[in-house]
């Protein structure tokens, strides 16, 4: 999976610059977390990623085809896209005909449907809740039902819009599973997010965006390392990462464990 | 994204600043006289005069648009049941074969129609030219309980509320693999996807503003309420008014004189 994006504006009718000349690359499978302060142009960008929005100049270029071609229904099969608020999305009786719906739409066979659906309710946590209305689910559990009708769709790569937004320390690590078994089977899932700790747990790389642009892109360490450009964005490193900081440790790290062995190893000098 | 809750569109002008109480006055004023004036030459005036409002306003365009878009086809509609069938019709006028066109029927359809014209273009221009938030709360500074006005308020956003998240749930499903463009079949077959989630999603929205307005002491008894938005009576306000009352006055006279100098 290859997302490009070439010079890439989007300015909304209301004449507001959302996006600001943007060159990006995202290849592979490596999950990505998109970070930034609100209004920064992160839901702007992934938007066009299934081409929800068009840019207005530049090109986007999913695995080298202009994302003009096709409708986002035609783009849906390649690139899943999970809302922010799972009440824009669900509408079914059941949670077992909304993991169905976006699979009959692009045209999966009943078969291969059946043999996703235990795989996916599993994964999400909802096997047991297949004939809940997915209104008597609890909040959380909606989010993982919006999740789980993406990934039935199995596109080949998967965009969460603030997934972590509402969730507790459980359903942090159902996503982190989520997210690594989908990275094992070849999928490429980027991820907004405001929750630093979730992103340095999950990603390896790590896109700040700021005021319409790409302000840092790169691998995690050595996009929190860079404090003073960071600082522009607003974004704060996890607290454990400020105080090795602080202290003057060399390494980045991200973890209590982390720090205490690079504290132990430079204590030792 | 739109940014307004209403149509209403910032334009700085004179009439924006007019007090929305002054505004309703006008409507009701000018919509009641000519309604109780016995032929349609007042309206004809009043109309007039609204096409220079609305050009004070700078809405002379839409406004335009809007008077003879409602106003051609229902004077022709009018003039043809009216002018051909109505039972006062002594005088003809013209004779088409199949019916003949009274003078008298006529005019009363004129009339009909120069009255919902003003009704229309009154209204129309009190609601491009005023922010709802200062018409509710000029409506609750007059007397109106603030339960009313807020419903007043409700009522007029509803709609774009509704219209955005359609917009929003719309992507939403064609994410999902439903086509949204293309042939009329495709379009209505879209379309009922998404009347669950923006019915749902608009009544859990309700019970929610309905409690959070509760926590914020909307409920409260026996304590005058203030509003944040500030609303003035100008000088200017204030001769209108006075205007306004004065022509309402005038017309119910120069009928009432006319009236019984007929009868």
């Amino acid at each position: 999976m290859k997302i490009e994006l070439k010079k890439m504006r989007h300015v909304y009718p209301t004449g507001d610059e959302a996006l600001k000349g943007i060159d990006l690359v995202i290849e592979g499978t490596d999950p990505v977390a998109i970070i930034g302060q609100n209004g920064a142009g992160k839901t702007t960008i992934v938007k066009h990623f299934n081409g929800i929005l068009r840019p207005t100049s530049g090109e986007v270029l999913i695995n080298d085809e202009n994302i003009e071609k096709c409708s986002t229904a035609q783009w849906s099969k390649e690139i899943g896209y999970v809302f922010q608020n799972p009440d824009d999305q669900l509408f079914l009786e059941t949670v077992r005909k909304e993991f169905e719906f976006g699979p009959q739409q692009i045209g999966m066979s009943q078969k291969e449907i059946e043999d996703r659906i235990g795989w996916v309710a599993k994964l999400v946590g909802l096997e047991d809740k297949l004939d809940v209305h997915p209104f008597d689910l609890t909040s959380t559990e909606k989010k993982f039902c919006t999740i789980g009708s993406v990934i039935m769709m199995n596109p080949k790569a998967l965009i969460f819009d603030e997934p972590t937004c509402g969730q507790d320390v459980e359903g942090n690590i159902r996503l982190r599973r989520i997210i690594e078994e989908l990275h094992d089977r070849g999928k490429l899932c980027i991820t907004i997010s405001h929750d630093m700790k979730f992103v340095v747990d999950n990603f390896k790389r790590v896109i700040v965006m700021c005021k319409g642009q790409v302000l840092l892109d790169g691998k995690t360490e050595d996009v929190f390392t860079q404090t003073e450009v960071l600082k522009q964005s607003f974004v704060t490193p996890p607290p454990i990462t400020k105080v090795a900081q602080g202290a003057g440790l060399k390494k980045t790290v991200f973890t209590t464990e982390a720090f205490i062995k690079v504290f132990e190893e430079e204590r030792k000098k | 994204m739109a940014k307004v809750s209403n149509t209403f569109v910032p334009k700085h002008t004179v009439v924006e600043n007019i007090n929305p109480m002054t505004k309703i006055l006008a409507v009701f004023s000018l919509g009641l006289g000519t309604l109780i004036f016995p032929n349609f030459w007042l309206g004809l005036f009043v109309i007039l005069g609204l096409f220079v409002v609305a050009g004070l306003a700078k809405l002379l365009k839409e406004f335009v648009k809007i008077m003879f878009g409602f106003g051609i086809p229902i004077t022709v509609m009018l003039i043809f049941i009216q002018g051909c069938y109505s039972p006062k019709n002594r005088t003809y006028i013209a004779d088409f074969g199949f019916a003949k066109l009274g003078l008298e029927g006529s005019l009363y359809a004129l009339k009909v129609v120069s009255t919902l014209l003003v009704f229309l273009g009154t209204f129309y221009i009190m609601n491009k030219t005023t922010y709802t938030g200062k018409l509710v709360a000029a409506l609750t500074n007059s007397g109106l309980p603030p339960k009313a006005g807020y419903l007043v308020l409700a009522s007029l956003n509803v709609v774009p509320q509704m219209q955005r998240r359609m917009s929003i749930i719309q992507e939403a499903q064609s994410a999902r693999g439903v086509e949204t463009g293309g042939g009329m079949l495709a379009r209505v077959k879209a379309y009922i996807p998404l009347l669950g989630p923006v019915v749902m999603s608009s009544l859990t929205d309700a019970q929610e503003r309905g409690m959070t307005l509760e926590t914020r002491g909307f409920g409260i008894t026996g304590v005058k309420q203030t509003t944040y938005v500030e609303v003035e009576k100008s000088g200017l306000d204030k001769i209108l008014n006075m205007l306004l009352i004065l022509f309402f006055v005038i017309v119910l006279v120069v009928t009432v004189l006319m009236k019984t100098n007929i009868i």
